[in-house]
Parts: C-alpha cells; structure tokens; sequence
C-alpha cells in the first residue's frame, strides 16, 4: 500500500484549511456531569451544554471514555408516549448557539461500565467534532436530584388546598 | 448504435433512481414502521389497571397489600441508562415533597419490564435507590406481558448487540392509583416533581375515602 505524495497533498489541503478555520476556543463544553448509577446496573449517561461562538456550525460526532467499554450519542424519540432510545450519528452545534445534552434527550450514553463509578469521581470523556477537533473533558459523577429544587415557601403557595 | 441505445437506458434508470432516493430515501425507517410491535394496547385507549401481585425483595407483593394508600407505579428496567433514572428521580423528588404523615399514606412500585436481567436482588437495590418508599417488583414474562396489558403499558426489547446487550423501548407514564385501588391518573413522561406531587396530594385529600 502506497499512497501518492499528491495524494497525501491533497488530503492535507482539503483537511487543513477547516482545521484552521474552526477554532479550539470556538467550542465550550459547560456543566458537564456524569449521572451516578444505581446499584448493581452497568449503564448511565453524561450531560452537559456544548456551546459554539464560531461562526459555523459544529458537529460532534463521537465521545469516547476509558470508564465504559461502549461510549454512544443517543437521542429519544417520543412516539406516542413510548421512549424509543437511538444511536445519533452528530449532534449538531449551531453558530452562536448550544446544544444541550440533558435528562430524556441527547445524552452520551456510558454502557456496559468497567467499574462502578462513585459519586465526586471524575470521569474523563473525549469529545470528537467533525473538523478533527477533539476537546478533553472530566465529568464529575453526580447523584440523581431526588429532592424537590423549588423553594418549599413557592412550593407550598402554589398548592390547592 | 445499440451501444448508444444502452447507454441512455443507463442514464435514464441512474436518473430515475436518483430522484427516487432524493425524494424517498429515508436514512432512518419512519416511527411507524417500527411501531408494528407484538399485540400491544394503543397507549391512547383507557387502561383499566387493577390487581396484581409479583415477586417483591422478600417474597410477593400484591397491590391490594397496600389498600388506603395511594400508589404510584412505573415501569421500565434496570439498565435503562436514560428514561427511567429521569423518571424514578422525578417520582422521588415528588416523595420528597409529601410532608411525614402523607408519605406514610403513599407507596411506590417499580415493575421491571425485563425479568431476564433484573433480579429481585437488582431491584432490592435499584428502587430504593431513588426513594426507600419505592419498591422494586419482578414477575414472570407472561406476568409482566398481561400487567403491562392491564395498565396500557407498551414495551419492546430491542436486538441485542455483539456482547449480547440490549434496550428496552417502553412508554414512561406513571400511574397513579387510589386509595381503593382504582387507576386514577395516568402522569405523563417527563412530569414535574410539583405535578405529581400535586396528583398525590389530590387522591390524599379526604374527600370520599375514609
């Protein structure tokens, strides 16, 4: 297997010239989080907001993580009150704009865990755009809210009695 | 001559195929033609719930085990990475909210819709996980098949992978059952923890009960 020194100009030029465009800085990745897994199960899912200052529009592609044997971006479908759960191929980024993985939409799924994670573990993740530009992160693992976040005072006025 | 006949023919078919795939190649099947799952109730029609009881952590837990209080109910699986956690979360943040003497008239069940992999030890552990007043349930598949019937609920396992892994696409509504045992409310997927709390306190407040 040989590949033509032109060849490889080629590449180079189709490659660099977007590589260069979109920039590191264009891309932030905010609140990232790791849900801690319930006991005795081996899948979860990390959110977090990705936003994009640049000018074009971002795709990520793929994450990867050294915790889980299998790193997917998924999605849910709502249809007709059934979750279909799907692997997405990009989770796009608009100029200027967010993308928000979160609870019961894009997520970045963890399967088939090595080790249980801990809650205040921190879990590194690669996060892979379609320019070739990958962004290293670490997700603390948090526990699910299952306390009420409103003000109890709010909370209490807004019941019927 | 007919080498030219043969080649506007090719151009012609190549032509034709490419506007069909613009205008009817769909990367991903329509919901619909995945929806075709085995004799499931339309999620839409009216459910009539009612009794059952299954394999709890330490022996059978019926539904009439807990009459005069009321009962929320979810089901969905143990290595369900997304929906139910969401779910569960949101039904223990609604427990949360109950004062004392209202949680003690209030009971969560979590149905497994997948006993291949979910032991009674996995849901000893999962449900209380999110709220110790949220009991995790296993029970035959033909059990589950003819609960899941009984309450409109519509599940499907999902092809296995390599590693032999696999997901469970179910609807995520959680039903909520009086003090007599009588389904009363059906709270959709993704209901905040202040509208279900507000469904419980409605079926708490002694109106005809007692």
């Amino acid at each position: 297997m040989r590949l033509h020194p032109a060849l490889i100009a080629l590449a180079a030029t189709l490659v660099l010239p977007r590589a260069a465009l979109a920039n590191d800085s264009d891309l932030q990745v905010l609140a990232p989080y790791v849900r801690l897994a319930p006991p005795g199960t081996a899948n979860t899912a990390a959110f977090m907001i990705v936003s994009n200052t640049g000018r074009s529009d971002r795709k990520l592609l793929k994450a990867d993580s050294p915790v889980a044997r299998r790193v997917e971006l998924h999605s849910h479908v709502n249809d007709q009150g059934v979750m279909r759960m799907r692997q997405v191929t990009e989770i796009v980024i608009k100029a200027g704009g967010q993308s928000e993985l979160k609870p019961g939409g894009y997520h970045v799924m963890l399967l088939d865990l090595r080790q249980p994670l801990k809650e205040g573990e921190s879990v590194p993740l690669t996060l892979s755009f379609d320019d070739g530009f990958s962004k290293q992160i670490d997700a603390p693992v948090r526990r699910p809210q299952t306390v009420m976040a409103t003000d109890p005072a709010a909370q209490h006025g807004s019941m019927p009695h | 001559m007919k080498a030219h006949w043969l080649l506007t023919t090719a151009v012609a078919a190549l032509s034709a195929l490419l506007v069909f795939l613009v205008a009817c190649w769909q990367p991903v099947p329509p919901p619909a033609a995945t929806t075709a799952a085995h004799s499931m109730p339309s999620p839409a029609t009216s459910p009539p719930g009612g009794d059952f009881s299954l394999q709890g952590p330490q022996g059978t837990v019926a539904l009439a085990d807990f009459r005069g209080k009321v009962v929320l109910i979810y089901f969905g699986y143990t290595s369900c990475p997304d929906v139910c956690p969401t779910s569960l979360a949101l039904l223990a943040q609604a427990l949360s909210g109950l004062d004392a003497a209202e949680r003690e008239q209030v009971q969560g069940i979590f149905v497994s819709l997948d006993p291949d992999r979910d032991s009674p030890a996995v849901l000893a552990q999962y449900a209380p996980f999110f709220h110790p007043a949220i009991v995790g349930l296993r029970g035959t598949p033909t059990q589950i098949a003819t609960l899941a019937g009984q309450y409109g609920v519509s599940y499907r396992k999902q092809q296995a992978n390599a590693e032999g892994q696999y997901t469970v696409d179910h609807s995520s509504e959680t039903y909520l059952v009086n003090r007599h045992g009588k389904l009363s409310t059906r709270l959709p997927h993704a209901s905040p923890a202040s509208e279900i709390l507000a469904a419980i306190r409605q079926q708490l407040a002694p109106r005809d009960s007692r």
